[in-house]
């Protein structure tokens, strides 16, 4: 019997749910050492040759590097873009880590880390053979400015000195100051704050390098001049179908990350999901040299690998660091009232809620903000253990503590988008479990783009809502920075601190960890902040994805990263 | 027949101006701000303001109506930054999300939404007028009892699960053909079709049966006419009052309704399009909507209206050609 198609597969991509969306078009789905499959796949080994397909769902769309939104510089566009800093190639935990790319190392730190310098390698060429200068590494970054190419992350508008006004290069030649290269190979960057963490911000599409010359502006993303292994010969509908072929200009010898074993990688977008998975699942003819990166088993599948090992030793299991969870806002009555807060989160049913989002094999239960991973600094806790399935009894006591004795009657706004994070499946099963405490639930279901301009207005935010969060680079800094920093509260629709928490005792604590350059001690500072902060019920942690995604037959060498949780498309061979 | 096409172009064009005029004005109402979905979740009140402005959409709505339609008469040339891109008229603007000229966009997916509308077509007609007239001639036997069942289990299944059986047979388990993916016709003809089989099969297989019940009904009612009646009475043989008279009345509906489903699948045959890979119009309406690409939303709607106006007028033609008592005015 053939699988259904899905409606929803979760796919990291979804616009306008997380930050970092955009950026990981290229795919997000990895394994920790738990890996499935990819162990043994990266048992043979791998030769150069051949071509890889990958065949997706979402298209790869807008290839300016300005212009992309990525998590560690994206899974396709890396082929591309090199950039300052990279993430490291290496599964599990290890790809957590950024490592240099361009530059010589990952940056030095003065002033207090609010200034940061770069040196580039030797012998670093575009594909036309052209030498690579800081020079248009301060390019790029000032594009990224520009309202013409709108998409890029929002950092360097917030930490380059005198950048908040700034309208790129086209519309203000002079460029930012706040970035100066004293020679082609020296880049030093001037930020207005201590930030720790600049190193992983530089593995983004917007420190690559483009060259002014060879600008044509909105049009660029049609025929980039690559740095990286491979070059674009074909970009057709916006990122429907890429053809990446060799770079002759790019050297293994100044680049340790990229294997680059095919010759030619083939991304297909614009596929339905549960074609997606037979083709993969069937491996006829190309197929057998295919990969995604964005989507998941289907329930035909996920049944299918159970009895069938051949199946099963090619899923690629990741984790991506990613929280869905209810959010509250306080300033909206009962929510104002601590014991409500912790009455709904003890009765809510993880295990219901799981279900209606694919079941235990794609989600793990969720109690810590952050994600279950060392690099974020995970701490375990569970301020108001519920098990599995909650704990009514406990919530009605809270409730009558509160002074709501029989109960009360709550709105839940959700997105209306079916199988969406935030759908309809999701909020039936909290209403489902938030009866048994005596909790009236009606559901306030709104259409997608209405739905995220209701929850981040300040003016409109509901008082109970369900919510996403996806990291921008595999630390504390970018999870709980947007969602808990009083000086992140913004007014006129892009708020996503929904607690509007303002609290100095956290903007101070965030503020001293910024200043740490030593990511493993900023780490276990950000695990503590979590852990204070989830005392408050400002959040109901409910799950963490997992990707669990097919490769092909004869893929070989399946690095799956914690930074993207998907199988890393540099280091795939098809030989 | 000159005046009538002059009388039809000219209804066509208001019809199409009152379109997008609508859409000007309702695109407001909907959520979302498409200058908010171009800038990113995380950007800023004055980023969001410096996207709008860029996007046009500082203007009053009837302002940037005037806009289109200048741009349609006279063309336009916007900046891409490092220089100038010239849209010539008939210019229908520019995506707010990507800089791409809609014209472009439209041109480069129309090809194959038009292979997949008109072959299917094709196909649909062929099996389910065919099916219509050996049920409606063979009327109780058991071909007639096996088509109509074929049919209406084809028109019962959803499109996404007959075309996710279809991959399934065709191209994993025999593997008679590849999994599609579009070759446009002007680079290979016969990789065009091969690859179009499925698609096109698929969506045929939805539409048949209702064309299958039409012909046999229709036919049947032109049967038992007083007309028919009469050849019979003259001695005329009854293969040739079916091909000669009977037919020709009998088909007039079908046309009609080929031609009003023709011009809904140029831009509704979503599901099809995404299940067999193909880049056409109905998923570039779905994702331009999304995002509240208006420009190109209002594109795709007007290449939409006009195939289906296109379509009407030549099935109005065939009617009359079909059957005589009809007049074109």
């Amino acid at each position: 019997m053939p699988h259904l198609p899905l409606v929803s597969h979760r796919t990291s991509t979804r616009i306008g749910v997380i930050v970092v969306g955009l950026a990981l078009a290229g795919g997000t789905a990895a394994c920790g050492p738990k890996s499935g499959g990819g162990a043994k796949a990266a048992d043979a080994s791998p030769h150069r040759g051949g071509t890889l397909y990958v065949l997706n769902n979402q298209a790869q769309e807008d290839f300016d590097p300005a212009r992309l939104y990525t998590s560690g510089g994206g899974n396709v566009p890396s082929l591309v873009y090199r950039t300052l800093t990279t993430r490291n190639r290496a599964d599990g935990a290890a790809g957590s880590k950024v490592v240099p790319d361009l530059a010589t190392d990952t940056g030095e730190p003065s002033q207090n880390a609010t200034v940061w310098t770069y040196h580039l390698k030797d012998g670093l060429t575009y594909e036309d053979g052209t030498p690579i200068t800081t020079a248009d590494i301060k390019y790029d970054i000032e594009r990224s400015f520009a309202p013409e190419l709108s998409g890029g992350a929002p950092y360097l508008r917030d930490w380059l000195v005198g950048a908040a006004g700034y309208q790129g290069p086209y519309k203000d030649p002079k460029g930012l100051s706040a970035i100066q290269t004293p020679d082609a190979k020296t880049i030093v960057f001037h930020l207005n704050k201590p930030e720790g963490e600049f190193p992983l911000l530089a593995t983004q599409t917007s420190f690559a390098p483009v060259p002014k010359a060879k600008d044509t502006g909105v049009n660029y993303a049609e025929h980039p001049v690559s740095s990286g292994p491979y070059r674009v010969v074909k970009n057709e509908n916006n990122g429907e179908h890429l053809v990446l072929v060799r770079n002759p200009h790019w050297s293994a010898a100044t680049d340790s990350q990229r294997k680059a074993y095919p010759d030619t990688i083939d991304v297909q977008s614009g596929l339905d999901q549960a074609v997606i998975d037979q083709r993969l699942s069937a491996g006829v003819g190309k197929d057998a040299d295919a990969v995604t990166t964005d989507t998941n088993l289907g329930p035909a599948e996920l049944a299918k690998i159970t009895g069938d090992k051949n199946l099963a030793s090619r899923v690629g299991t990741g984790h991506f660091g990613y929280t869905d969870y209810i959010a509250f806002n306080p300033k909206v009555k009962p929510f104002d009232n601590i014991k409500v807060r912790e009455a709904i989160a003890y009765a809510v049913n993880r295990t219901t809620v799981i279900n209606a989002q694919g079941g235990s094999s794609l989600n793990e239960p969720a109690t810590t903000f952050l994600p279950p991973q060392a690099s974020f600094g995970y701490t375990p806790y569970d301020p108001f253990p519920a098990g599995a399935t909650g704990n009514p009894a406990k919530a009605k006591e809270l409730l009558k503590e509160a002074g709501y004795p029989n109960g009360l009657t709550v709105s839940l706004t959700h997105d209306v988008t079916k199988g969406d994070e935030q759908g309809p499946e999701v909020a039936t099963a909290i209403q489902e479990a938030l009866k048994l405490a005596g909790i009236t639930v009606k559901l306030d279901g709104q259409e997608h783009n209405a739905f995220s301009d209701k929850v981040h207005d300040l003016k409109t935010e509901p008082g109970f809502f369900l919510a996403g969060w996806g990291a921008d680079w595999p630390s504390g800094g970018p999870f709980l920075g947007p969602i808990f920093d009083g000086r992140q509260i913004v007014s006129g629709g892009s708020n996503f601190n929904n607690a509007q928490l303002d609290d100095p005792a956290v903007n101070n604590e965030i503020d001293a960890i910024n200043k740490i350059t030593d990511l493993k001690a900023a780490a276990v500072r950000w695990g503590a902040l979590d852990k204070k902060i989830g005392e408050q019920a400002l959040t109901v942690p409910l799950y963490h994805p997992v990707y669990k995604r097919l490769f092909g037959k004869n893929i070989r060498n399946v690095v799956i990263s914690d930074w993207t949780g998907v199988l890393d498309i540099s280091q795939v061979a098809v030989k | 027949m000159t005046r009538f096409l002059l009388r039809r172009s000219v209804q066509a064009l208001f019809v199409l101006l009152a379109l997008a005029a609508v859409l000007y004005a309702v695109f407001y109402l909907a959520p979302g701000d498409p200058a908010r979905l171009a800038c990113g979740p995380k950007c800023s009140v004055a980023q969001v303001q410096q996207v709008r402005t860029q996007m046009g959409l500082d203007d009053p709505v009837y302002a940037q109506f005037w806009h289109f339609l200048r741009g349609i008469v006279a063309g336009h040339t916007y900046s891409t930054g490092t220089g100038a891109l010239h849209c010539p008229a008939p210019c229908l603007g520019q995506s707010y999300r990507t800089g791409e000229l809609v014209t472009s966009i439209v041109g480069e997916k129309l090809p194959a939404t038009a292979s997949l509308a008109l072959g299917a077509m094709v196909l649909w007609l062929i099996i389910g007028v065919g099916t219509g007239l050996v049920s409606a001639l063979r009327r109780g036997g058991i071909v007639e009892r096996l088509l109509t069942a074929f049919t209406l289990v084809g028109v019962a299944t959803p499109v996404f699960i007959t075309g996710i059986l279809l991959l399934l047979v065709f191209c994993a388990w025999l593997q008679w053909l590849p999994y599609p993916s579009y070759v446009p016709l002007t680079d290979d003809p016969q990789q065009w079709a091969w690859n179009l089989l499925l698609p096109w099969l698929a969506l045929a297989l939805v539409e048949a049966a209702k064309y299958a019940r039409l012909t046999r009904s229709s036919l049947l009612e032109t049967l038992a006419e007083d007309h028919i009646r009469t050849f019979r009475a003259y001695g005329v043989g009854e293969r040739a009052i079916v091909r000669r008279h009977a037919l020709r009345g009998a088909l007039a509906p079908v046309i009609a309704l080929s031609a009003l489903d023709l011009g809904t699948i140029f831009g509704g045959a979503l599901l099809t399009e995404t299940l067999f890979g193909i880049p056409g119009l109905g998923q570039q309406l779905v994702q331009s909507v999304q995002l509240k690409d208006l420009p190109v939303i209002v594109g795709i709607v007007l290449v939409m209206g006009l195939a289906v106006v296109v379509a009407n007028a030549l099935a109005d033609v065939l009617y009359a050609l079909a059957d005589r008592r009809v007049v074109l005015r």
